[in-house]
Formats: structure tokens, sequence, C-alpha cells
């Protein structure tokens, strides 16, 4: 069980419009729900957990390691976090193929690794991607980008994966069969997951420790 | 083609790209640097590193001469330490043309970088990649369209270029002598046979170079 | 009403006197060689004292830069040149009055260095190690380049020289890589190296088999003929000759 700690507080200003997030929660569970209306400050969580957006004060911490805090001027990048994130429009990268955005973390350096490794297969394999392997992000479905994404993000071997709205652009039959194998997955690995959603159906299926969001700040007790 | 003609072509070709590959250096390295975000700081540097576009050819061409020179900052450091002399050779000319054209570059390049989903350079953080990293993985392969644009105006404004040449490599024929400087020296000589042939030849590498140009940014089809 | 039409009508009427009068102040533009921008300067503020109300309009190049101006159709009044060679085409092209052709001035060719330089004894050390850069006007568009093509020629070291050679796009330019210590030598007229004479120093005159000469005369298609005439009379006058011969011009009697 890795706890993570999140108590973060950001101002933001874009166009005359103001937004304070100022969250603050505790949670040990595999299954980790932020759920609230679109607005609420989900996805600012979760960018603040992975390190792409930088809180104005407050500390995050996962396990033993503390990933931030303003007051002690600590704030471990991004790369170094150990912690995995499918994007909502799951930014696929479009100049690569199914396998090779798969195999992306296998090389850290400026040279994209050649061909897959045994674990990269495996993923490949297990995702049910082995057909379009060769294909680009643009030619797949919904359903597919979607597994090529959590594939990826897996790929790292993540200390923790970040889900924003991960079914969101899919039909009802495909949320479901998809839900399902996120919990299967998560099961499997044992890979702690923070899913945003703003669907309740979502949280009845994933169970898990829900906190809700609701411009800006948390609604239940942590 | 009569050698007297072949002569400036080769050079001014040598010329402009050998200054359209320093200037896409600097200008993707600047570019790159100065980032996505806006601030007044950035945009002041930007506008620096801009003035070679708006500063009359014969001001940038004195103060290259002054800084390049023996006496010149540059220069004298140049002479002192490697025994090498950039004014009258064509080492001289390519920097003259490089500066004049490196503005055309940091603008299409910064343009180029900023047009690229910034989702997909922070999927590639999350992924573990160093910023360098990301720079040559994703954001470079993604926008390379748009540097190319601007490299392939850079090689036409460093074809034209003329008072700063002038100025700083001299119109030595044979060494420096540049097609535009050629076709200035014809015509104040009062050849205009000499001057409309170079006039021609000028124009058909123009020509090419623009057709060149369309086929490398055409969309190939997926 | 007819108060009212006669003032319109002296409007009118001095409208068109004013139209059709003789201009009171002409603007006179002289095309001279770079080697006489100093002293064509201060010529031209003392024509302006003298006619007042004209103003002199100085423009200045290699001579044959101007000449193809001319050719072309610029509208100069007054040509200069630093050699009969470019008065000559000028009269071939009938770019000029040549009834008004004159010679007013003549001036030496020198080698120059740079003041704190070596001064090299004859013309053959430029053949030397130290002279990677010698300034020349070239010689397709600049007197002084012919002028010092000659005396190399004639010196027999013309060849040699070339690639050492950087022709300049005029005189003045050739000066200023002297004087910039970008060029190790260079071939001025005496009287250009007077300018920077703190910055430049004469090495040696150059034998020139042809003498320097200034020729003036009015150009063919100047507007303004009469006042051009007085101009170049000027130039050939004795107060324009003491200019002359403060900025190191010699007297020419012709």
């Amino acid at each position: 069980m890795t706890r993570l700690s999140v108590s973060v507080a950001r101002h933001l200003q874009a166009d005359g419009r103001e937004f304070r997030l100022d969250v603050a929660f505790d949670s040990d569970a595999d299954v980790t729900i932020l759920f609230g209306p679109s607005g609420a400050g989900k996805t600012l969580t979760l960018h603040a957990i992975a390190g792409l957006l930088r809180p104005d004060r407050g500390t995050i911490r996962l396990g033993e390691q503390l990933l931030f805090d303003r007051a002690r001027r600590v704030d471990v990048p991004t790369r170094q976090r150990g912690i995995g994130f499918v994007f909502q429009d799951y930014a696929l990268f479009p100049h690569l193929t199914v396998a090779q955005n798969i195999a992306f973390a296998r090389s850290r350096g400026w040279m994209q690794a050649r061909g897959m490794d045994t674990a990269d297969r495996q993923l490949l394999e297990s995702f049910d991607l082995a057909a379009c392997a060769d294909a680009c992000p643009a030619q797949l479905s919904g359903g597919q980008r979607q597994r090529v994404a959590l594939a990826r993000a897996l790929a790292a071997a993540p200390r923790l994966l970040l889900l924003d709205e991960p079914f969101a652009a899919l039909d009802a039959p495909l949320r479901e069969r998809l839900r399902g194998e996120l919990l299967a997955l998560q099961r499997s690995r044992g890979v702690p997951m923070v899913v945003i959603t703003h669907d309740p159906d979502d949280v009845a299926a994933l169970g898990g420790r829900v906190i809700q969001l609701h411009e800006g700040q948390v609604r239940t007790p942590p | 083609m009569p050698a007297a003609a072949l002569t400036p072509l080769l050079l001014t070709l040598k010329v402009a790209l050998f200054a359209t590959l320093l200037a896409t250096l600097f200008g993707v390295l600047f570019a790159r640097t100065l980032g996505r975000k806006r601030s007044v700081a950035r945009d002041v540097a930007e506008s620096l590193l801009t003035l070679p576009l708006v500063l009359p050819p014969t001001v940038l061409g004195y103060y290259l001469l002054v800084v390049l020179g023996r006496n010149g900052v540059i220069g004298s450091w140049l002479l002192d330490h490697f025994g090498i002399t950039l004014i009258f050779t064509w080492q001289g000319a390519v920097i003259a043309a490089a500066i004049a054209a490196f503005p055309l570059i940091l603008r299409s390049a910064r343009a180029a970088f900023a047009d690229v989903d910034a989702s997909l350079e922070q999927a590639a953080r999350t992924l573990g990649l160093r910023e360098g990293a990301v720079f040559f993985r994703i954001t470079l392969p993604l926008a390379w369209r748009g540097v190319l644009a601007g490299a392939l105006l850079a090689f036409a404004r460093a074809m034209g270029e003329f008072g700063a040449t002038l100025m700083v490599a001299g119109s030595l024929p044979g060494r420096t002598q540049t097609l535009a400087l050629a076709i200035y020296d014809a015509v104040m000589a009062g050849d205009d046979a000499r001057a409309a042939m170079l006039v021609w030849i000028s124009l058909l590498v123009a020509i090419v170079v623009l057709l060149i140009a369309a086929r490398l940014l055409q969309r190939r089809r997926p | 009403m007819q108060a009212f039409r006669r003032r319109r009508f002296v409007a009118l009427s001095l409208a068109a006197a004013l139209a059709t009068a003789p201009a009171v102040a002409a603007d006179l533009t002289v095309s001279a060689a770079s080697s006489l921008a100093n002293a064509f300067a201060d010529l031209g503020h003392a024509f302006e004292v003298a006619h007042p109300g004209d103003r002199v309009v100085l423009n200045l190049a290699a001579s044959d830069v101007l000449l193809r101006q001319i050719e072309q159709g610029a509208p100069a009044d007054v040509f200069a040149s630093a050699d009969e060679t470019t008065m000559d085409r000028a009269a071939a092209t009938k770019s000029i009055d040549p009834a008004t052709r004159r010679d007013f001035a003549g001036n030496t060719l020198v080698l120059i260095v740079a003041a704190a330089a070596r001064v090299p004894k004859a013309l053959d050390e430029l053949a030397g190690p130290g002279y990677p850069h010698i300034a020349i006007g070239n010689p397709e568009s600049v007197p002084a380049g012919r002028y010092a093509r000659q005396g190399l020629v004639d010196a027999k070291l013309w060849d040699a020289l070339q690639p050492q050679l950087v022709p300049t796009q005029n005189v003045r330019q050739a000066l200023d890589y002297v004087a910039r210590g970008e060029a190790q030598a260079g071939f001025v007229y005496a009287t250009d190296a007077a300018v920077l004479k703190d910055k430049v120093r004469v090495a040696l005159v150059v034998p020139t088999a042809t003498p320097v000469r200034y020729p003036i005369a009015v150009t063919a298609a100047s507007a303004h003929a009469q006042l051009a005439r007085s101009f170049v009379e000027f130039a050939a006058s004795a107060d324009a000759q003491a200019v002359l011969g403060r900025h190191g011009f010699a007297s020419v009697a012709r």
C-alpha cells in the first residue's frame, strides 16, 4: 500500500477569470477516484501530483518520498517522480507507431530504442494490440488509443498511475468493458491508481476511495 | 554556362548553404531557450535577436566590420588565438549572411515549437525523459516542417545578402563575390550583358529553391 | 459680387505668376567623384553664399557609377570625374555638354599604410609577406583603381599582386580599410590620405603615366543649365582653386 498525501494550493488567472485550487487528501487505497463536475479542479490536482503543475504552496508525498514541499523548496522533476499519466486525449505520439509509443520509455536518451523488449511485447499482447503494432495512432479507434496510452504508461513501471477521464471519449458498452479491464489490470499489476471522472457509473464500477472535488476544494473529509 | 558566371554561382550557393546551417543551428537553439512561455523578458530578448531583420544591411555590415575586424572585440581574439581573419573571406560572408537570416529561423522555429501539443511533451516527461530528450524526440520531429520553412526563407535571404556582405567580405572575384555582388559590380562597370546573364541565373536558382521547398513541405498523405 | 470676382482674379493671376516665374530657389545636383567629397562640400557652401536661394546637392560615388546614373537618366546637373577616360565616355554617350568641359583640379596617387605601420620604401615590397590585403579601387568602376593598376602594370607587379588585391567600391572605401587595419596598404589620392592624416601615412607617391586630372562639365539633360554653367566656371575660378588647394588638390590651368 503506497500512501499518497496531497495538500496543495494554487491560484490561476487567465483572461480575467480566476481559479483557486486548494485541495488536501490522503489515500492508501488501490483505486482513488477524484470525482466532481467539470471545472472542479480535478485535472489540475492530477497535474500537480505528476509535477506538471507547480503549486503555490503545500506538500505532496508518495510513500516514503517527498515529491513536493514549497516551504522546503523541494520539487522533484516530473521525470523522476515515477508517476504514469494517461491524458484525457491520450497524448499519443503521432509520429511514432503503436509499438514505438509503448516502447518509448525504454530509452531515456535522445534516440528512440530499436524494437521492443520482452516486457513491452507482453504489454502489447495483453492489451490486444499486437495486430496494430505498426499502425500510427491516427489509424486507431478510440478504444485502441486508450489501451495504447495505458500500455505506454505502464511500460515505464510507474509506482502510481494517474488517469484523466479515461473513459470519457468512449461509448457505453466500451466503457463498461474497459472499466472491468482497468480493475483487472490494477489487481494484476498492483499499481495504485488515481482516476478522474465525472460519471457516477464509473465510481460505482471502480469502487475504491472517492474524493469529491467542487470548485477547487475537497468536499468529503480526508 | 561560362566560367565567369559559374564561379559566383557556386560561391553564392556555398555561402548561402553554410549561412543557413549556422543560422538554423542558432535559431533552433534560441527558439528552444525562449520556449513557449511569453513574458516581457522573453519578448524583449526575441526583439533584440530580431534586430538584424530591421537594421539596414549597411548598418549591420558596419557593426560586423567593427566587431569582427582586426581591432574588434571578436576579431582581435580570433586573430590572437587562432590566427583567423574573417574580413575579406568567404567565412566572413557566411557570418554576415547567417546573422541577417537568423531572425527568420528564430521566429519560424519558435512558432513551430509552440504549435506542438504541450501534452505530448508532458507525456514524454512522465515517461522519464529529460528536457533535451523531449526536445529531440518529440518537439523537433513534430515541428520540423515549420523549422524547414524558416530555413528555406533563411536560405533565400542568405543568397540575396548584399549590404552587410559587401562591407565585411568585400567583393573579391572568385573569393567573396557572390551573385548579388557580381551583378552590382557588372552594372557599375557598365557591363550590362554580364549583369543580365547573372540576373537570369539568380532567377533560375530562386525558382529551383522554391520548387524544392514546395516538394519538401508537401504533406504526405497517410 | 464684383469685389469677390476681382479678389478671385487676383488670386489666380498670383498663382499663375508664381508658376511661370523663373525658379527662385533651385537645387543644383552635382555628381562628383568620391575623392572630391570634402573639397566640394566647401565649394558647395561658397557657391550657395554667392547665389542666395540656390542649393548645391552633392551626389558622391565612384566616377563610373555616377556616369551610369547619368546615362540612365539621373537628374544631375554637373558631373565632375576623377579621370579623363570617364568624361570621354560621357562625351561619347552624349551625357554632357562638351562645350562646357574643362579640367579644374589635379591630384597624385599615393600608397598608404596605417599610421603605426612600417613604411615600405618601394612598390615591390608589397609582394612580400606583410601585405595580405592591399586595398585598391575596382579598376572597372573607380578611376583611382585604374591609375593604380596602370602604376602596378608599369612596375610589373600587377599579376604578382592579384591574390592580395581587395577591390573597393570607391577610393574612400580603400582609405577606410587601411585606416581600420583590415588592409595593410592601399592606393588612394594624396588628398584622401590628408583627410585621415592621423590614421594613415603616405608611404610613397605612385607614378602614373597618365597624370591625375579632374574634368568637370554640365550634363546634357540638366534642367538648370545656366546655373550649372556658373558652377563649372566657379570651380575653375581663383577662389575655388584656393579652396581646392587647401584640400591638397593641384591647380590646373586649362
